[in-house]
């Protein structure tokens, strides 16, 4: 199908284009670990020994070419900072990162949904207006403020002193609850408005549309005239939706999370590759973000196609 | 905007409480500008951590610097930063979408679609510390990070709506008048997704004010000057010291400012949602 | 791909499955936790590139170092540790000859014959401080024998290959090592206490590279379990030699150390502990909550605390609600803060005009004058810190009581005389770059610094903030002399004060320690006439005429020396440390009530 053949191909000229520019970024305006390895009384020599080890001085095409070649056979190097092998790195906080964060992330937009659709059924009533006002209230506290104050008020004396303050020593489902708790509160707290609001303008769109109404004239129930004909056409964009922000809730979004509940998962990985100019971490973890929305955005497309032919004609 | 979308915001009790919020942040921010407001806020005024009183009505930090007028410069700065980041990242985004939407398909389209994707996939932060660096710490590097890759938004919505009315009969008929593509787009299509640009500008607003806090905590926003995304630092390690004066002026300005936006922008997307095609 | 979706499926089923693993599989004696937090994260576990403070701390537990200090001995002493005794030193100081003990092991590990540690000898100490000067090694800490070991240099300029003598550095024997130094070297002895040098298999390094810095293979008293970005976790060396703890060696003094509960320490065998958990928690308050909720034994209170845990200052005294919970002690950090001035900057500099020069330098005393050491001890150091003139802080026996304070006390008056005087006005005053890594403390001592200054009427625009996102970064660009005003603080590799006169020595300028370039002929033959001495009252007096010298100069604002403060849980006996020198205290820490559980 010459269709999905023309969709590879977008595929593979999205990671080009991203592990190019990101690359470049790294090697030009990026973590340069040399002074944080030389000793403390460097002479040039010893500088430009550093910068050799590290490899900052090939060629940047040579460079390039062996990252595109450590990305396709997923031999990733060892971290500048510890020497430990970047995919064992890898190995042991893409796991964490998922169990921190899949709770929150699951539990945010399915009650983001189901809002929405309380909201879109009942519009312009007072639960739809309660809801539309907490939506915007939870859009409006920043991530950090909602942070600072869970930690506060869940994890210290001046609270209630329920939740660990930090870690993650998961042993078993019990130990599991009591580190993610918070962490998944704070996620659910900061996205939930968000979702609401966003949902809830898909599915009041497709709730207004004139055969729904019919439906709901004819007294249809809710449940099903929701589910069968609302849902299923809001579909797309939320899937849409959902598909964009895992890229993004995984890396950026657990990216504070982490540093602030010292949490060893790929955010805290990724900050500490960052604040330590690791380059082969930071090359390695740019590359997956990469490929994960790459793979996003094409199923995306796949999607729309096959739920609304009429975007493939020309 | 017609007549009957004027009515509806104007009847939307909390989208002009929102208005209103704004509008008085904005008049902050003008004070502050022309030097009337929070012009102290680097001077160290007072002793450490004073509770609020008659000469620091919102008392002061660590190191004796007035809060209130910290919390001022900090508005006029979020203004600041929400009004050239949404400006230039909208501009951005409705030129490349539509060009991108009228193409359909063709080079530009995926030209456009392509790098919108490539910068989507960078993570932010390590972006906006890239660009930060390139800059050599420039005051707009934190600006420009935001630009780049806010416009992907706006440009794939705008794209999607060009898509939509290209295939719509006015369209159809202005092509047979003979009427060029560019001309087209810039008079018929492009002011049918005002109402789009417009919401869409006051959530990018939005976005920026949060990103600069969570950037101005990580040390890649502001540098010379005070945010309140500063003051939040500043807090995080005070407040379990019992000094709550930075956190609670920062995020109680934050969220009125935020919340005034969002309330808006919920009341200009029902003024605007059930706008028809206007000729 | 498929070990990373076996990685998530194992992680679903313990989470599922519940399958705790206990710390103690199948014994049912309670294991001793100790649960320390340090204020960072150590980057390598390599003793190569221990070089912060968190490494070294790490690294001195699991690895073996010839020398160590006393324990409870203030000010801090040598005492042997792989060594069996002190260096015996030759008439000239040029030859120097060290004993190993006998006997002592590494941990069991693949890289050795049949997976069985092997004895350490006097070869893997040559071995050792060869890697510093192998650049394959990224080492750090060769500056501490540069151009000192007859031979060693060359060594390495000959390609750095294991199996070629250096003449300089040999193992006469299993278990005795000789060094000839190219000069005297008084703090030989004191290197050898530093991580840098610490013995390493050369098996381990060959097996693993680079890996070695997350996979140690040491003989030290404790072995790594587990580590990550958040904490590391050690546990007992079974094998670890057998010395029993004797106070009387370790320096103890009853008197100001009775009420720790020490003495329950004689003559057992260290270490004490089963198991250490050391949490990296970088962010104070994460830290506060985390000691405050008893998740850990031991904590260097944040300074945003200080008022909550002291009821006074002068003497320091803990608050009533934490006197019967914790015990309580105050360090005087070894190290001092200062911000120096970019000497080779010619905007505030050496200039090679004798009139810019001058002025330059009225400039410079008129911004020591100007800044408020009061105050900038009152908010950042809780009013605890030491300040002194010049750079030698109390902490060194070299410190004078009586020298003038002239050079920390603010005088606004003079300063704005000299500034007159000098022809510097609002106008033509040079605009200043002031550097500094990202956090909030550091911004908030630029702004700080940045009013001080005002006072005198510096337009605050000309003192420019630059910010680095790394502490890496800013030191590039300080050695690249990109900074104007470079704030530092420098904590004592060794309890020398050489070690901080060399901070101002001409030949150490950037990229080197010299941060502020700083080069007056004098100086540097005072510097180098006072080499090759150990402390003397001779010394003292060079030391002395030297930091007269650097503050005629004006070139630094100097300095302060931090007050720390530590709590600890009361059943924990110990003396805690956090420095270069004191890292070693892990092995003697013992809990008092063994019913310890797992919260």
């Amino acid at each position: 199908m010459p269709y999905l053949a023309r969709r590879l191909l977008h595929g593979i000229a999205l990671l080009l284009g991203v592990t190019f520019v990101s690359f470049l970024l790294m090697v030009y305006f990026g973590p340069d670990k040399t002074y944080d390895l030389v000793g403390k009384n460097p002479t040039p020599q010893q500088i430009g020994e550093v910068r050799h080890e590290l490899g900052y001085d090939r060629p940047f095409l040579q460079r390039y070419g062996d990252y595109l070649r450590q990305l396709l056979t997923l031999d990733l190097g060892l971290s500048d900072s510890s020497g430990e092998p970047v995919s064992a790195m890898l190995e042991r906080s893409v796991p964490v990162s998922l169990a921190l964060v899949l709770p929150g992330f699951v539990l945010g937009n399915l009650l983001g949904l189901a809002f929405a659709m309380l909201a879109a059924w009942y519009r312009g009533s007072w639960l739809d207006k309660l809801i539309t006002s907490a939506s915007v209230v939870g859009m409006s506290i920043s991530f950090l403020i909602i942070i600072i104050a869970l930690q506060v008020l869940l994890c210290t004396p001046y609270g209630l002193n329920l939740f660990p303050v930090r870690g993650w020593k998961v042993e078993g489902l019990a130990s599991y609850l009591y580190y993610v708790t918070v962490p998944t509160l704070a996620l659910v707290l900061v996205t939930l408005g968000y979702n609401t609001r966003y949902y809830r303008a898909i599915v009041t769109t497709e709730a207004e549309r004139d055969h729904v109404r019919t439906l709901r004239a004819f007294g249809a129930s809710p449940v099903e005239i929701m589910f069968r004909h609302v849902l299923k056409n809001s579909l797309i964009p939320i899937l849409t939706r959902v598909m964009f922000s895992v890229p993004l809730v995984f890396v950026s979004g657990s990216l504070l999370l982490e540093s602030y509940f010292g949490i060893p998962g790929i955010g805290q990985v990724t900050f500490n590759a960052i604040t330590s100019d690791d380059q082969p971490v930071l090359k390695a973890v740019v590359g997956l973000t990469g490929v994960l929305f790459a793979l996003a955005l094409s199923v995306n497309d796949l999607l729309y196609t096959k739920v609304d032919p009429r975007l493939t004609e020309r | 905007m017609t007549g009957t979308a004027w009515q509806r915001l104007r009847d939307n009790g909390p989208g002009i409480a929102g208005l209103c919020i704004v509008l008085v942040f904005a008049l902050v921010a003008v004070c502050a500008w022309s030097g009337l407001l929070g012009q102290g806020w680097a001077q160290v005024t007072g002793g450490r951590w004073e509770s609020a009183g008659p000469d620091h009505w919102f008392g002061t930090n660590l190191l004796g610097q007035d809060i209130l007028a910290r919390t001022l410069q900090g508005a006029a700065n979020a203004i600041e930063t929400g009004l050239i980041v949404t400006v230039f990242s909208i501009f951005l985004g409705a030129a490349l979408g539509a060009l991108s939407g009228w193409s359909g398909r063709g080079w530009p389209d995926e030209l456009v679609l392509w790098i919108a994707g490539v910068l989507d996939s960078i993570p932010f932060y390590l972006f906006a510390a890239a660009v930060a660096y390139a800059l050599q710490g420039h005051e707009w590097s934190m600006h420009v990070a935001m630009i780049v890759t806010f416009w992907t938004t706006t440009a794939r919505i705008v794209r999607g709506e060009v898509m939509r009315i290209k295939s719509r009969e006015f369209v159809e008929a202005a092509r047979a008048m003979g009427l060029n593509g560019f001309t087209i787009v810039l008079r018929h299509v492009l002011p049918n997704t005002l109402h789009i640009l417009v919401v869409q500008a006051t959530i990018t607003f939005v976005a920026a004010i949060k990103t600069e806090v969570i950037l101005s905590f990580l040390g890649l926003g502001v540098k010379d000057g005070v945010s309140w995304g500063l003051m939040l630092a500043e807090s995080s390690q005070e407040v379990l010291a019992g000094h709550f004066g930075n956190f609670l002026a920062a995020s109680i300005s934050l969220f009125l400012l935020l919340m005034g936006f969002n309330l808006l922008a919920d009341a200009l997307q029902d003024a605007l949602d059930t706008g028809k095609v206007i000729r | 791909m498929l070990k990373k979706l076996q990685g998530a499926a194992l992680l679903a089923l313990l989470m599922l499955g519940g399958c705790g693993q206990s710390p103690d599989p199948g014994g049912k004696v309670p294991v001793k936790i100790y649960r320390h937090a340090l204020d960072g994260a150590p980057a390598s576990l390599d003793p190569a590139q221990a070089a912060s403070i968190y490494a070294n701390f790490i690294v001195v537990n699991l690895y073996d170092t010839l020398y160590r200090y006393k324990y409870l001995a203030r000010p801090y002493r040598l005492q042997p540790n792989l060594a069996a005794a002190m260096p015996q030193i030759s008439d000239d100081g040029l030859t120097v000859t060290i004993r190993l003990k006998k006997g002592v092991h590494f941990v069991d590990d693949p890289a050795f014959a049949r997976g069985k540690g092997r004895e350490v000898t006097a070869g893997d100490f040559v071995y050792s401080i060869e890697r510093q000067f192998d650049p394959r090694t990224r080492a750090q800490g060769a500056w501490l024998w540069q151009h000192r070991i007859v031979g060693l240099d060359e060594w390495k300029t000959r390609g750095s290959h294991y199996d070629e003598e250096v003449p300089g550095l040999r193992a006469l024997d299993e278990h005795t090592v000789q060094i000839r130094l190219t000069r005297p070297f008084p703090q030989l002895a004191h290197t050898l206490a530093q991580g840098f040098s610490a013995l390493v298999p050369r098996e381990a390094v060959e097996k693993y590279g680079l890996q070695l810095a997350s996979h140690p293979v040491g003989s030290g008293p404790f072995k790594l379990l587990q580590r990550d970005g958040s904490r590391a976790v050690l546990v007992r060396n079974p094998d670890y030699r057998k010395e029993p703890f004797d106070l009387a060696t370790e320096g103890y003094d009853p008197a100001t150390q009775g009420h720790l509960g020490l003495e329950a320490l004689q003559g057992r065998f260290p270490p004490f502990v089963d198991r250490l958990e050391i949490e990296f928690i970088t962010e104070d308050a994460a830290r506060w909550n985390s000691f405050a909720a008893g998740e850990l034994h031991f904590i260097k209170v944040p300074v945003s605390q200080f008022d909550n845990v002291l009821s006074q200052r002068n003497p320091l005294k803990l608050s009533a609600q934490y006197e019967g919970l914790y015990h309580f002690a105050a360090s005087e950090e070894a190290g001092l803060i200062y911000t120096n001035f970019n000497m080779a900057d010619k905007r505030i500099g050496y200039s090679s005009d004798p009139v810019r020069n001058r002025r330059n330098h009225a400039l410079r005393c008129a911004m020591v004058k100007a800044f408020d050491w009061r105050r900038r001890n009152e908010i950042f150091f809780y009013d605890i810190g030491r300040v002194f003139p010049g750079i030698i802080p109390p902490a060194v026996p070299e410190y004078d009581p009586a020298e003038d304070r002239g050079y920390t006390r603010r005088d606004l008056a003079r300063a704005r005389a000299l500034l007159r005087d000098n022809h510097w006005t609002a106008d033509n005053l040079p605009t200043l770059d002031y550097g500094f890594p990202n956090s909030v403390t550091e911004r908030q001592i630029f702004e700080q610094f940045r009013n001080f200054m005002s006072q005198i009427g510096y337009p605050p625009e000309k003192i420019r903030p630059m910010i680095f996102a790394t502490y890496g970064d800013y030191q590039r660009a300080y050695s690249q002399g990109k900074v104007t005003l470079i704030n530092s603080s420098w904590t004592m590799d060794y309890p020398d004060a050489e070690n901080i006169m060399q901070l101002y020595y001409g030949p150490n300028a950037a990229p080197g320690s010299n941060s502020a370039s700083y080069d007056n002929p004098e100086y540097n033959r005072l510097f180098e006439r006072a080499a090759s001495m150990s402390e003397s009252p001779e010394r003292t007096r060079i030391y002395r005429r030297m930091n007269r010298l650097l503050m005629h100069d004006c070139a630094t604002i100097s300095g302060i020396s931090r007050t720390l403060l530590f709590l600890w849980d009361k059943h924990v006996i110990m003396k805690p440390d956090r420095s270069f020198l004191g890292g070693y205290f892990l092995r003697f820490v013992d809990i008092d009530d063994s019913a310890e559980d797992e919260p």
